[in-house]
């Protein structure tokens, strides 16, 4: 039996026909479901009222694809650092709080009071430096104590922010309220998903992100064959903090409040990491599929009421299943990259003639 | 022959023990150079120093005319410096061509990710790996991944290859076939520093020798003469052997 396929995203592949018809097809099918999904909320517009059009979907419905598309940036920036440079950051949303603090104090009228545009403009920009900043020291660490420390980092910049009253203390900041924005806000952060696998993407097939793997896979090596191992850690944690920073701003103009629990939300801060490892860590899609995927499971199963304690209990066991039996993620599941996984089973059943 | 490696007075100390105490010596352009000992002489220690994973406490390290003692791997890689590590250090989850192409991307090398597999595969022959290059690491012998990671450390392009043991536990065949992928790799232009416990090695493939005792040097020469060297000897097998073995 040969071993299991281990290959990353990134990688040259032997059954290069295979793999590749198999991604075109995803590819397809989640550009389709993209733009139906993202043409089916025109309907539920005065406009599409007045033509006498059916409306498809509800203005939760729109508030949940926002949230997906929200956690598709999250959760694909920190694959980025978790994923494709191995070191689990327990605190990307201390970058998602800073974005959205960043935004909230932009457009307040008592503060700097810009227009939105530039709010957002700076969202990604502040998480950035913080992580620059911070990222210097903490990614000396690894492991646990990397993990432990990014925690400790979010939970202590969300303890900092409800203390200034600047930013607007225990209360929180209110950005102005916008009417009939839904449909905007869902475009700017479907918008913002896409930039965070494009630049995923980018990043995939560069020399930085073979030198992302190589640090993975082993630091020193990786550093002696000519890798700036700091720079390249520190820029990818920057990178990954822009994009969850610009989730973050989108989320509190949208929301039209932030305060330290919805900005440094510890649920926020597990949920994107799970959905990373669900969907795959260190691919490209797989952070996408396992933010859509877990995300509407929540949406649908833990937000109501009658369900909703069993609705934890089955995440939590498809969790522990996921991560014992298909440790690489759903994509690798359908990929090949798993002893349980559709193409493992066919090669497995041709090789012993059945 | 003018020196490519010139190493000065460089100490290194781990708390209270002096690792490399005062360690000089020139490795000239085109050479293959032995450095022997017996274990916890400094080799290896001494090689992170070149290497820049360790910055030394005292002393040059001048390649190439650029000082680089105490300058990070990453910029030492750049200007030429290769090296492997006693104990593998592969990309695990990569296959043995991936490993090279990432070698490639990086070091001296720099080259452009379309022509980094290129690179790869003419490495991998070099070393007598081609017709491996698709496995992945794990299920390469040790032996094999010994030699990937000499290819990996030569796709960057390296004048200077610092080879750490690379024939450590490998049997007599194994070790025949090493030694003749050290002198193909020698015969393409790159200058060797090889560190070896393996005395036949470094007798098969050495001109000259420095030879390091508790992190000192103690005997510099052809490999004839160091190993005749009653103080090598000494340091080797003990004070009587030596007594009996050079007649003093």
């Amino acid at each position: 039996m040969p071993p299991p396929s281990s290959e990353t995203i990134l990688v040259e592949r032997p059954r290069l026909l295979d793999r590749r018809r198999l991604r075109r097809l995803l590819v397809l099918l989640l550009v389709l479901g993209a733009v139906l999904v993202l043409l089916a909320p025109l309907t539920a517009t005065d406009q599409a009222d007045s033509l006498g059009a059916p409306q498809l979907v509800d203005r939760s419905q729109i508030r949940i694809l926002t949230t997906v598309a929200m956690f598709v940036v999250m959760a694909s920036a920190w694959n980025l650092v978790g994923g494709l440079t191995g070191y689990s950051s327990f605190g990307n949303v201390a970058f998602f709080g800073l974005g959205a603090y960043t935004c909230a104090v932009a457009v307040d009228a008592h503060r700097l009071h810009l227009p939105m545009a530039a709010a957002i403009a700076l969202a990604p920009l502040v998480p950035a430096a913080f992580a620059a900043l911070v990222g210097l020291p903490l990614l000396r660490l690894r492991g646990h104590y990397f993990a432990i420390a990014t925690l400790g980092t979010a939970v202590a910049v969300g303890e900092v922010v409800k203390n200034v009253d600047y930013l607007g203390g225990a209360t929180g900041l209110f950005p102005p309220i916008l009417h009939r924005a839904d449909l905007l806000f869902l475009y700017l952060m479907v918008g913002a998903a896409l930039l965070a696998v494009l630049v995923s993407r980018l990043i995939l097939r560069s020399r930085f992100g073979y030198g992302l793997i190589a640090i993975r896979e082993n630091e020193e090596a990786a550093g002696v064959i000519g890798v700036n191992t700091t720079m390249y850690k520190v820029g990818a944690f920057a990178v990954a903090a822009a994009l969850t920073g610009l989730a973050g701003g989108l989320f509190a103009l949208w929301n039209s409040f932030i305060n330290q629990e919805l900005g440094f939300s510890l649920d926020f801060n597990i949920q994107m990491i799970l959905m990373a490892v669900l969907g795959g860590a260190g691919t490209l899609f797989g952070p996408v599929l396992g933010a859509i995927v877990l995300e509407l499971l929540i949406q649908n199963l833990a937000g109501r009421s009658d369900v909703a304690v069993y609705a934890q209990i089955g995440l939590g066991l498809l969790l522990a299943v996921t991560v014992i039996f298909v440790p690489r993620g759903i994509v690798a599941f359908f990929g090949g990259g798993s002893r349980l996984s559709v193409a493992h089973l066919r090669r497995s059943l041709r090789e012993t003639g059945v | 022959m003018t020196a490519l490696l010139s190493i000065q007075g460089v100490t290194k100390r781990f708390g209270g023990v002096a690792a490399l105490n005062e360690v000089s010596f020139d490795v000239g352009e085109g050479e293959i150079l032995g450095v022997i000992g017996p274990n916890g002489a400094g080799k290896t220690t001494l090689l992170n120093c070149v290497s820049g994973v360790y910055r030394p406490d005292a002393g040059s390290i001048t390649f190439d005319g650029h000082s680089i003692a105490g300058e990070p791997p990453h910029r030492i890689a750049r200007l030429g410096v290769g090296r492997t590590f006693q104990v593998v250090k592969p990309f695990a989850s990569m296959t043995a061509r991936e490993n090279a192409a990432v070698g490639a991307l990086f070091g001296a090398s720099q080259l452009a990710l379309s022509r980094a597999f290129a690179a790869a595969d003419e490495v991998l022959e070099m070393v007598g790996m081609a017709g491996k290059a698709s496995l992945p690491v794990a299920s390469l012998t040790i032996p094999d991944r010994k030699r990937l990671e000499v290819a990996r450390a030569l796709a960057t392009r390296p004048r200077l290859l610092l080879l750490d043991e690379v024939m450590a536990g490998l049997n007599p065949v194994e070790v025949d076939e090493a030694l003749e992928m050290v002198r193909t790799v020698h015969r393409s232009g790159v200058t060797i520093v090889l560190i070896e416990h393996v005395m036949r090695v470094v007798v098969g493939v050495c001109r000259r020798v420095v030879v390091l005792h508790f992190g000192q040097t103690l005997a510099e020469g052809t490999p004839d003469g160091v190993l005749r060297d009653a103080r090598v000897i000494e340091a080797y097998l003990g004070e009587k052997y030596a007594r009996r073995l050079v007649g003093g």
